[in-house]
């Protein structure tokens, strides 16, 4: 029974394929777009967070005058105040902590081609900085991270190696910080405006150079790797707790974990989510209305066969049963090319916008998932039923009849 | 409990209410065995139409009952009807009212699809249908493709699919040529004198000749004479 009815509607689609074909473009591109965009969120969501989250075990603290930016890269500034020894102690004493890293910050003239500029110079753990400065979208242009043991070499920021001097820094190059020698190791991609630029106008050292170079403990930031994921929370807490009772103040210190960043930059794209699904929606709705108006015009159309069917003996819910049919195959068959051509798209778009939607270096790969394409179908056929309810009730109402003579 | 297929009570039917209420059918009262061969005739306007289409169960009467197979339809809800008119009425229109998207054998087989038969018995039901009725090298065509007198003889395949109790057929020659027309009328003969119950709607007197009985209605009063 259901299987003629089907017959029915699908010859009855045949039989206006122009029409029809239109019909299934708009229903195609509404899911086309519902596809495509949720490839593109999750894509950001996968490039984004994939990174942020091998850095979960770190707590970043700085102090609470330095506003710390999500991207690793955010801990700026440094010359207003800074933690002191006893702070670094006060947190090695704190349980189920792996390893602490200060991250020191401080100004030195470098000369290159006998040009002088003055540069910000960061000091870390050699590991550490290629851990978190390394991650893909902060990554290096060229070159390589220093390793632990090197001496007098340096990572140098995109306007650094480009911008502060007539010439461009290589790979390579010999450049003189404070009247030191220093080989250039790596250069830092440009990180523009989309996310921190501590990078862009940075040279970083090892811990050991800096202090040699400065002679200056200036302690601005500290990296802590916690042992266990699931305390870094509360072992931030702790951390700020003791730091503050040692400054004798309640904001002294600001212990931030890679987690409740990653929580922020997922609210962030999940709104961002929404709003390229909203988008998506609307041309859902667009496509909907147009299935209903083709279904009134096939069932305005078709009123004398509606009228024929029923007087052979057709009921009502064999009638709505053939229309909803009808509706159904359209929006079925327009939603299955829809994500055929939402994974296409998807892909292009994202080759083409990758960089430009996140910054240099940034490859956004759109993520199709299985649950986002059963989710679109589903959206299909309910957009098909949905338009079609209509429709069909009104032609399985009409009079048998009125129908037959309907000319 | 009797023999007739068709039976009434007062049978009325008004259209419009109040002052412009037409009274197009009155106190019909007709007993119509099994197995007649009946023509119904009067000029346009008279209420044949009308009659036909409560006999056909397309329509409900306003008052008066209505027997068919001994079952009262004049309380029968709409999906009742439906039933009723799948399983006892065979239609057979002028205009033919094939459905245009499919084939001829596709035309027979639907109205037994209405009734839920399986695929199988109904294609082999159908084909000897259009057999019978000379078409069985047309079994694949579209309506488009056949002349009217092929279309009708289609339709009145499509009429016996569901083995019904009585054959109603609305001016079944009226859009065919001479020729086609004979041919459909010998059909229909052929029908009656297998004992199915067939009523012809007509103005044509050479076709009401060849019933056994006519019904006349007049002004919605019906009337019911020996052809010959």
């Amino acid at each position: 029974m259901l299987v003629d009815n089907f017959n029915i509607a699908f010859k009855n689609i045949k039989e206006r394929k122009s029409r029809v074909f239109l019909t299934f473009l708009g229903i195609a591109i509404g899911i086309m777009a519902i596809v495509a965009l949720m490839a593109i969120g999750e894509g950001m969501q996968q490039a984004v967070v994939g990174e942020l989250s091998s850095l979960s075990d770190t707590v970043i603290v700085t102090t609470a005058d330095i506003s710390a930016s999500p991207m690793g890269g955010g801990i700026s500034g440094g010359l207003y105040s800074s933690f002191t020894q006893r702070d670094i102690d006060d947190i090695g004493r704190i349980n189920g902590i792996e390893s602490i890293d200060p991250i020191l910050f401080g100004f030195v003239t470098v000369e290159f081609n006998d040009e002088i500029q003055q540069v910000k110079i960061l000091g870390m753990d050699p590991d550490r900085m290629s851990e978190i400065f390394g991650i893909e979208f902060l990554g290096l242009e060229d070159g390589e991270f220093i390793k632990e043991g090197d001496q007098n070499r340096c990572v140098v920021g995109y306007n650094v190696a480009h911008e502060y001097y007539d010439s461009d820094i290589h790979v390579g190059s010999k450049i003189i910080l404070n009247e030191k020698n220093f080989y250039v190791n790596g250069i830092y991609q440009k990180q523009g405006a989309g996310f921190s630029t501590e990078t862009d106008d940075y040279i970083h050292l090892s811990k050991r150079d800096f202090e040699k170079l400065t002679g200056e403990k200036n302690i601005s930031g500290i990296l802590i790797k916690v042992e266990n994921v699931g305390e870094a929370e509360s072992i931030a807490e702790e951390i700020e707790f003791a730091i503050n009772e040692n400054h004798g103040t309640d904001d002294y210190a600001n212990a931030i974990t890679m987690n409740s960043i990653l929580e922020s930059v997922q609210q962030i794209i999940g709104i961002i989510q929404i709003v390229l699904l909203g988008i998506a929606a609307i041309a859902l709705v667009v496509a909907s209305i147009g299935i209903m108006n083709t279904m009134l015009t096939s069932v305005m159309e078709r009123t004398h066969e509606i009228g024929i069917m029923k007087a052979i003996g057709a009921r009502n819910t064999d009638v709505l049963s053939i229309f909803l049919m009808e509706g159904l195959i359209i929006s079925l068959i327009g939603g299955i090319f829809g994500i055929i051509f939402g994974i296409i798209g998807a892909n292009s778009l994202g080759a083409a916008s990758g960089s430009s939607f996140m910054g240099p270096g940034i490859s956004l790969e759109p993520v199709v998932t299985i649950s986002s394409i059963i989710l679109s179908l589903g959206v299909a056929i309910l957009v098909g039923i949905i338009s079609s309810i209509y429709p069909a009730r009104k032609a399985a109402k009409m009079s048998p009849i009125e129908a037959v003579r309907y000319e | 409990m009797n023999d007739y297929v068709i039976s009434t009570e007062n049978l009325n039917k008004f259209y419009g209410t109040g002052d412009i209420q037409v009274h197009a059918l009155e106190n019909v009262n007709i007993h119509i065995n099994k197995g007649e061969y009946i023509a119904i005739i009067g000029p346009s306007g008279s209420g044949k139409s009308t009659f036909m289409n409560l006999l056909g169960c397309l329509d409900k009467p306003t008052s008066g009952k209505l027997y068919i197979d001994n079952v009262d339809v004049s309380k029968l809800n709409e999906n009742e009807l439906a039933t009723i008119r799948r399983e006892k009425i065979g239609f057979i229109f002028q205009k033919y009212n094939l459905l245009p998207t499919l084939s001829a054998l596709e035309n027979v087989a639907l109205a037994m699809s209405f009734a839920g038969k399986p695929a199988k018995e109904r294609y082999d039901k159908s084909a000897e249908l259009l057999d019978m009725v000379g078409l069985s090298k047309r079994v694949k065509h579209k309506p488009s493709e056949l002349s009217g007198g092929e279309q009708q003889r289609v339709a009145i395949a499509r009429a016996l699919a569901n083995k019904p109790s009585i054959i109603l057929a609305d001016e079944p020659t009226g859009n065919v040529d001479t020729k086609g027309g004979w041919k459909i009328m010998d059909i229909l003969e052929d029908i009656n004198n297998q004992g199915e119950t067939v009523i012809i709607v007509t103005h044509d007197p050479n076709v009401a000749k060849r019933a056994k009985w006519v019904i006349r209605i007049h002004d919605g009063v019906v009337s019911a004479h020996a052809s010959r």
